[in-house]
């Protein structure tokens, strides 16, 4: 209504003489308000009721900083220091590449028995199939490394690297469809608003890194299937510098960081320390922490203004390594390019890095389909973990595999030799993980024939967030973040650490 | 004392209701006293008899009431003894005030503004005594001044274990559980039930119920049973609207009362412990969980201020690993030292050595290390992740490495070292990673010790 009239309460000397000053308005407002003002008053402003006045020295605050967490994190000897997510969008088919199951090609065509679906309800688009047909997967599994685990001939490269994986193939999550799945794996709870994996790290642990993002998201170009959206790598209601930057595929990874045409950016830092100085004054009226999150997010701005084309730029790659990654790396916004660009970003420190590739939803043409999502994910994938591996990071980096639920293993649509199509499955999935702290040529969970209920070792969405904060040296009942009245964490009221996995 | 019916125990537990009410009008009689006094306005004194005979008779009333709750016989005597005397000596005297007052009893002597005064103040006086003695008997003796700033003391601070096995079961898991959720009901001044839980004596003696303790068998004992009960049943301890015990505090009581038959001296070492207890154990005691072959890690005082900042203003970046265990991981960014000013590093090792004690994880990545510096690293002994790739180090420097016996992995990648250095680690018991793509180790240097599987040694993809 009258904005003008908000009243500021700066630590700046010449701002005060002005505050001081009373208007018509103001006492009349002052006067009818009186104590009820001056009591919410104090109750708004606490936190600068409380600060000691004067902002201490730059030192001190950089001793603060190392000496003293204020969340008291780690809770424990971290065993990760950063990871990358790489998230198959859609739901990867864990009976066509990994979860290898062998009596069903006996069972071709057969229905579905009512026992195995023990009364689950089945999405729209095939619960109202008169037949629910089992369809076998058309592809070849070996057996691959010391670790003798299966793989289908769809993933020849990551078969390579077997023995560096610890297979979950017991993961069940509670979401059926896409948009609540995704937001389920990537924030602990189905409705968007939650603060995702990355933010909570973001938050517990800061950065290793401050030109750069602490959190940084690639998703794959050209991407088709279900729609990906921020909220995914979203702060929630943590403070807004712990939100994912996503980087763009192509030329500009992140748009508006050069200077415009006609100017040299030389006065740049000048004209931000001005702005910081005004965003002081009023954080200090208000003491609204987005103040402070907007004053962090033009600094990092201005940082990487010569971080990102530095980290993003692949030219100093030798030939052998983009050998490696598969011909699409030298192709900027492709998965492998983005996988090749995620392990420079960990090298410069950023903690976490979440791929997206979607087009994983076979719902039509799966053996296909999957064919082609294999073809363009496999060698990068694999090149990753080599990558990792030879350079050392391996051990301290954590990778992840997996999408959001798993599919059927009746087909969806018509059931032919060659062709089916498979429809989404939380009961039972396949995920893998590498790396820091988690068992190499590891196996964990078993599935029923088909593919369809865990028959042993179950491992929830909730038990993987608490496995994968404890990597982190983080207890998942003690990062708490207190919002509308009550605190929240990231498995909210469920999860177990799994220490199976671990070595 | 003889049991005391229910009604009379119905009607006593009004008594904390009851009690405030004379609280409230005798201190409102004193403060219009003074307040009339101060003011010069004897219009507010007509207020002060009808505020001395509502407390008298509140008063009386809550006395009534607190006989009657002190019948349950759930307080220890000697408080209950001045509590009680004291209340009464309130009441008597509230009642002679007020007869003073208005002029029952005539003694104009002592009707005055100074005796007045003074009477009420008395008054004030013992009603704070009665109340502050009423306090400890509801929350324990020590409930007010528990959380005071001053003169903290901690009663028999426990030893400092190093090893989980020491750990007596009673006094370092036991013991600090029932403080924690039970003796503020169950102590010498508030015996709910008659039950004290403060010490093993009384433990042992049990409660007005019986024995607390069957050894050997926790499901009959009524230490477990009780808290293990329907939360909404009559007998479930603690009782509503207090914290109820976790999972993880009754199964430690549990493994007490069975595994160490509810004895008060046995160490967790001397008996049978389950892998479940024993985590539970060492979370609770901040020992870590322990696996086999996995290091302790080093107790280690906090770094001064100024040596960290010097440090810090190196170019170094440090992370506590473990809040407040003041131990670090430490990074050089890569390229911090250009090959121009290579002879920079020695200075900044030189002040890095200073916490060396305190670094377990250091990362000096590209950054003109050479041989020389090893002898210096080596003195990092509780170090357990080393990576010094893409530098100048030779077999030279690593047979430097001598003291590094935690160290759990080594980066090496883009350095000179030849399979010279491979026998070396091979006597490190505790290496279990050598990073060394692209050093001068060939396929074949590995085979002689492919068959031992002391360590991995990565060279290629």
């Amino acid at each position: 209504m009258c904005d003008h009239h908000d009243i500021l309460k700066s630590n700046n000397k010449d701002l005060q003489s002005v505050e001081k000053q009373i208007d018509r308005r103001h006492f009349l407002k002052k006067t009818s308000l009186g104590l009820g003002a001056l009591a919410l008053g104090s109750l708004l402003n606490t936190e600068k009721a409380w600060s000691s006045i004067g902002t201490p020295d730059s030192t001190e605050a950089i001793l603060a900083n190392y000496n003293k967490n204020r969340l008291g994190l780690p809770h424990h000897l971290p065993k990760a220091k950063r990871i990358i997510y790489l998230f198959q969008s859609g739901g990867p088919s864990q009976m066509d590449l990994f979860d290898y199951k062998p009596k069903l090609v006996d069972m071709f065509g057969q229905d579905l028995p009512k026992s195995v679906i023990g009364g689950q309800r089945l999405t729209g688009m095939s619960g109202s199939q008169s037949t629910l047909p089992i369809a076998p997967s058309v592809f070849n599994f070996k057996q691959y490394g010391e670790s003798r685990a299966w793989v289908s001939e769809l993933m020849p490269h990551l078969s390579e690297v077997v023995d560096d994986l610890c297979f979950m193939k017991g993961m069940q999550t509670d979401q059926i469809n896409h948009t609540p799945a995704i937001t389920f794996f990537q924030t602990g709870h189905q409705l968007p608003g939650r603060p995702s994996i990355g933010s909570w790290l973001s938050y517990g642990l800061g950065s290793d890194n401050e030109n750069l993002p602490t959190f940084i998201t690639l998703v794959s170009k050209n991407g088709k299937g279900q729609p990906l959206k921020a909220s995914l790598w979203g702060n929630g209601f943590l403070p807004t510098e712990h939100q994912g930057v996503q980087f763009r595929s192509g030329k500009d990874p992140v748009l508006y960081l050069n200077n415009p045409d006609n100017y040299d950016g030389n006065d740049r830092k000048k004209m931000l320390d001005y702005l910081d100085k005004l965003n002081t004054i009023q954080h200090d009226a208000y003491g609204d922490p987005e103040i402070q999150a907007r004053m962090t997010q033009y600094e990092m701005a201005y940082k990487m203004q010569t971080s990102v084309p530095e980290v993003t730029d692949t030219s100093d790659e030798p030939d052998h390594i983009f050998e490696m990654y598969g011909k699409d790396s030298r192709d900027a916004g492709t998965y492998a390019a983005n996988c090749l660009m995620a392990r420079k970003l960990l090298e410069k420190g950023v903690k976490f890095v979440q791929l997206y590739h979607q087009g994983w939803d076979q719902h039509l043409f799966c053996p296909g389909g999957l064919k082609n999502q294999c073809q363009k994910t496999d060698q990068g994938t694999a090149a990753l973990i080599k990558d990792l591996k030879q350079r050392g990071m391996l051990d301290d980096t954590l990778v992840i595999w997996g999408g959001e639920f798993g599919r059927t293993v009746y087909s969806q649509g018509q059931l032919t030799d060659k062709n089916y199509g498979r429809d989404h499955h939380p009961k039972a999935f396949t995920m893998w993980m590498a790396g820091a702290g988690v068992k190499p040529g590891f196996s964990y969970g078993e599935t029923d024939d088909f593919s369809y209920n865990v028959t042993k070792d179950p491992l929830h969405v909730h038990d993987f967030h608490a496995t994968l904060l404890h990597l982190f040296g983080i207890d998942h009942e003690r990062l708490t973040f207190k919002h509308q009245g009550r605190r929240y964490r990231l498995t909210d009221v469920h999860g177990h650490v799994v220490k199976d996995l671990l070595t | 004392m003889n049991e005391a019916t229910d009604f009379v125990l119905f009607l006593g537990r009004f008594h904390p209701l009851i009690v405030h009410l004379p609280i409230g009008f005798l201190f409102f009689a004193f403060l219009l006293e003074l307040y009339s006094k101060w003011k010069n306005s004897p219009a507010l004194t007509s207020a002060i008899p009808l505020a001395l005979l509502s407390g008298a008779i509140s008063a009386a009333l809550a006395c009534i009431l607190g006989y009657m709750l002190s019948q349950g016989g759930d307080y220890s005597e000697d408080t209950l003894d001045i509590h009680f005397w004291f209340g009464i000596a309130t009441t008597i005297i509230t009642f002679l005030a007020w007869l003073i007052r208005v002029e029952k009893i005539n003694l104009p002597k002592l009707n005055n503004i100074k005796s007045n005064i003074s009477l009420l103040t008395l008054i004030v006086v013992l009603l704070s005594i009665t109340g502050h003695y009423g306090g400890n008997l509801t929350h324990g003796s020590g409930y007010l001044t528990k959380y005071a700033p001053f003169g903290k003391e901690k009663k028999h601070p426990l030893a400092p274990i190093s090893k989980i096995e020491d750990a007596k079961v009673y006094s370092y898991l036991v013991n600090p559980i029932l403080e924690n959720k039970c003796t503020s009901c169950h102590n010498t001044d508030k015996k709910k039930g008659g039950l004290m839980l403060h010490d093993s004596i009384s433990i042992l003696k049990g409660g007005k119920n019986g024995d607390v303790l069957i050894a050997g068998n926790a499901s009959k004992s009524e230490l477990v049973r009780r808290v293990l009960l329907n939360p909404h049943h009559d007998d479930f301890m603690p009782p509503e609207g207090k914290t109820p015990l976790t999972e993880e505090e009754i199964t430690i009581l549990t493994y007490w009362i069975n595994n160490a038959n509810a004895d008060f001296e046995s160490n967790i070492g001397s008996i049978e412990t389950p892998d479940q207890v024993l985590e539970i154990a060492s979370n609770m005691l901040g020992l870590g969980s322990k696996k086999k072959g996995e290091v302790d890690l080093p107790t280690i005082g906090a770094i001064d201020d100024a040596v960290l900042n010097d440090i810090l203003s190196e170019g170094f970046n440090l992370r506590e690993l473990v809040y407040e265990s003041n131990l670090y991981e430490v990074l050089l960014p890569p390229n911090t030292i250009a090959e121009s000013n290579a002879d920079q590093l020695d200075i900044k090792l030189q002040k890095l050595s200073k916490i060396k004690d305190h670094i377990l994880w250091l990362y000096i990545e590209n950054n003109q290390l050479n041989d020389s510096h090893m002898k210096l690293i080596n003195q990092f002994q509780n170090l357990q992740k080393l990576v010094i790739s893409k530098n100048h180090i030779t077999d030279t420097g690593v047979l430097e490495i001598k003291n590094l016996s935690n160290l759990n992995s080594i980066n090496l990648y883009k350095t000179s070292i030849t399979k010279k250095s491979l026998e070396h680690f091979s006597k490190m018991e505790n290496l279990k990673k050598v990073y060394a793509w692209q050093t001068k180790i060939l396929e074949k240097d590995l085979e002689p010790f492919k068959s031992a599987n002391l360590f991995e040694v990565i060279i290629a993809p």
